[in-house]
């Protein structure tokens, strides 16, 4: 019990160091100003955090934090934020996006701190390397659209006319789609990887390789938004805030096959009988 | 005369390439993967209707592409795009050809009594081809682990068959690794309980071996009963294991295993009989003796020969996803 209070104390720390990074940035964007390290180095302070919180509970339960909606949202919580903190410390020109992409975490931390952190089941078939594999690929899919749907908010809010000076400092929307684009690219190869990956699994586990269950049903859903998001854009030659709606929604899809079907559905998709 | 002929062909020709043209439209692909996400949608809801709301969209798909692949000029200057679309249709056509052939099905198999090929349910495509009655193996008896909560462990299973020249192999299958057998694969499943087995000596002096497989344990651990005739004769028996000690104690990490104080009762007509192992009891058309109990395995069988090459083809889709998007996004830099 004590050692669950000091992960969960961790996590707290990086959930707030989280919080903070994401006011340092929107703070940054209303006045104009860039505070960029103080950003990368709170993202980075609250990832480390989490990291250790994560290490702790995975070296006390023996297993990686994916059975519990708990575990399940705070590893891809870590996850996208290593997607995004990777494209903030490389790509410096779209910087300003944390200012939109971190109120988006917001929600999933804010989920995070109500969800139960006790402990589940965790069933024989997935004692193998296909879970980090299938997972792994997964949580690099919704890392790639996450960047996407920063770029896209910023195209969205541009085109609304919001802080179009505060935004000024962002390149040319064109530009802000392309990359958006090739983010939903690197999405598509890692989202089919994933379906390979799990169903090579599911073959493995249960002996079948695809089934149409509730998750597997949603993950096909969202394969074909994005593959419609791509060729909508090429057969319309959409412009810039067109596309970016179609990323928001496959990133709603995305997020709802991640998070919203678990939760509905417990029985399939997991062999735990 | 003739040249008129030749216009009329060249019309002809002409139209037959507009509706190449119009059927390769980019749009109608739009318009066709929506048609397909609606339709594993309504498949997901109505799960009676799995077939055509799937099957139509992708045989437009189909057309679409190849009908793209024929008049799009795109897919001639980029190779990876093709390879790509291609391996889309090669699964398409491997996922058809695995539903026309594929077997499923389930069978218990009693530890030491050989799988004679028989399977208790199966559904099979029209054109399954394999030999599921010539296969055969021994389940030769498993072990789990249950921690507390009854949270099922891993599943370690020995199975063992013969290659045909009388050589046998043993094997250790369970959870993620089936028992392949002339490319029908076995899987454990959490289905396993336990079995009686039984002499029968009909009134002809013939002795028959056979078990009968009580309901799955724990998942139905109050109704370990069960009805049957032996071979040959017409009489229904009715059984029951009664036991007599906690098997699986929630409370403890334990291991599946026989139970070893229990009463086994027999119902034949109105006339009710207890018997242990080694009892036999005296009927009307033979002697049933009750010689004792063993574990059984419910094994998920499954055979599709086109898994190593819709592997092959997912392998191949992938790489020149990758490729063409490689190729694509480094002829302009990432910041630009
Ligand atoms: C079945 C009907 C399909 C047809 C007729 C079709 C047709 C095409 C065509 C003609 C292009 C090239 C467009 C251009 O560069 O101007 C294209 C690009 C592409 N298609 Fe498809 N496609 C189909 C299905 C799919 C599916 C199911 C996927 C799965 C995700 C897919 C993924 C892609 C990708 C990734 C590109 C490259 C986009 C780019 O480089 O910008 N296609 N498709």
């Amino acid at each position: 019990m004590l050692e669950m209070e000091l992960e969960l104390q961790i996590l707290w720390a990086a959930v707030t160091a989280y919080v903070l990074a994401g006011i340092v940035a929107v703070v940054g964007v209303v006045l104009g100003k860039k505070p960029e390290r103080s950003v990368l180095a709170l993202m980075l302070a609250g990832l480390s955090l989490q990291t250790i919180s994560i290490g702790l509970r995975w070296d006390r339960l023996g297993h990686g934090p994916f059975i519990t909606m708990f575990e399940i949202l705070c590893s891809n919580v870590w996850s996208l934020m290593t997607a995004y903190i990777l494209a903030y410390w490389r790509i410096r020109r779209i910087r300003a996006t944390a200012a939109v992409v971190m109120p988006i975490m917001f929600i999933m931390l804010g989920w995070l701190m109500v969800a139960h952190p006790g402990e589940g089941h965790y069933p024989p078939t997935y004692n193998t390397p296909w879970l980090y594999i299938h997972i792994g690929l997964g949580k690099v899919f919704l890392g790639a659209v996450l960047v996407a749907v920063g770029l896209s908010c910023i195209i969205l809010m541009r085109h609304a006319g919001l802080g179009r000076q505060r935004l000024a400092q962002l390149p040319a929307s064109p530009q802000l789609d392309e990359l958006a684009f090739r983010c939903m690219a690197i999405g598509l190869i890692f989202h089919t990887l994933m379906l390979i990956a799990g169903a090579i699994w599911a073959q493995d586990a249960w002996g079948r390789y695809w089934a149409w269950d509730p998750l597997e049903t949603w993950a096909f859903i969202t394969w074909l938004t994005v593959a419609f998001t791509i060729h909508a854009r090429l057969a319309y030659r959409l412009s810039p805030p067109v596309h970016a709606g179609l990323i928001l929604a496959v990133f709603v899809t995305a997020f709802l096959t991640f998070f919203g079907v678990p939760f509905v559905s417990v029985a399939p998709h997991q062999g735990a009988v | 005369m003739l040249s008129v002929v030749k216009e009329e062909r060249a019309a002809r020709r002409a139209a037959g390439a507009r509706l190449l043209r119009l059927a390769a439209s980019l749009r109608l692909t739009l318009a066709l993967i929506a048609l397909l996400g609606f339709g594993v949608a309504f498949a997901y809801l109505r799960e009676d209707a799995r077939t055509w709301p799937l099957v139509v969209p992708l045989i437009l798909l189909a057309f679409n592409l190849l009908a793209a692949v024929l008049t799009n000029g795109v897919f001639r200057r980029q190779t990876a795009l093709l390879v790509f679309h291609l391996a889309l249709i090669v699964l398409l056509l491997l996922v058809a050809a695995g539903r026309l052939s594929y077997l499923t099905g389930y069978v218990g198999v009693t530890e030491g009594v050989p799988f004679d090929g028989t399977l208790a349910e199966s559904q099979r495509g029209p054109l399954h081809a394999g030999d599921i009655a010539q296969v055969r193996f021994v389940n030769k008896g498993f072990s789990i682990d249950y921690a507390p909560g009854l949270q099922r462990g891993a599943t370690r299973n020995a199975v063992a068959w013969s290659e045909g020249n009388g050589r046998w192999h043993e094997e250790m299958i369970g959870d993620q690794t089936p028992l392949v057998l002339s490319g029908y694969r076995f899987y454990t499943t959490f289905n396993k309980g336990f079995a009686l087995t039984f002499l029968w000596r009909d009134a002809h002096g013939n002795d028959f071996l056979g078990s009968v497989q009580l309901p799955p344990y724990p998942l139905k651990e109050y109704s370990q009963a069960a009805a049957w005739s032996p071979p040959g004769s017409t009489l229904s028996i009715w059984v029951m294991l009664d036991i007599d000690e906690v098997l699986l104690d929630p409370a403890e990490h334990t291991s599946f295993r026989l139970p070893e104080r229990y009463k086994l009762i027999v119902r034949i007509g109105d006339d009710r009989h207890e018997l242990r192992p080694g009892d036999s009891l005296q009927t009307a058309e033979g002697t049933l003796e009750f010689e004792g109990l063993r574990n059984w395995m419910g094994y998920r069988v499954f055979y599709d020969w086109t898994l190593p090459w819709l592997l092959a083809a997912c392998a191949v889709a992938v790489a020149s996803l990758g490729a063409h998007f490689w190729l694509k996004f480094s002829a302009r830099p990432w910041d630009a």
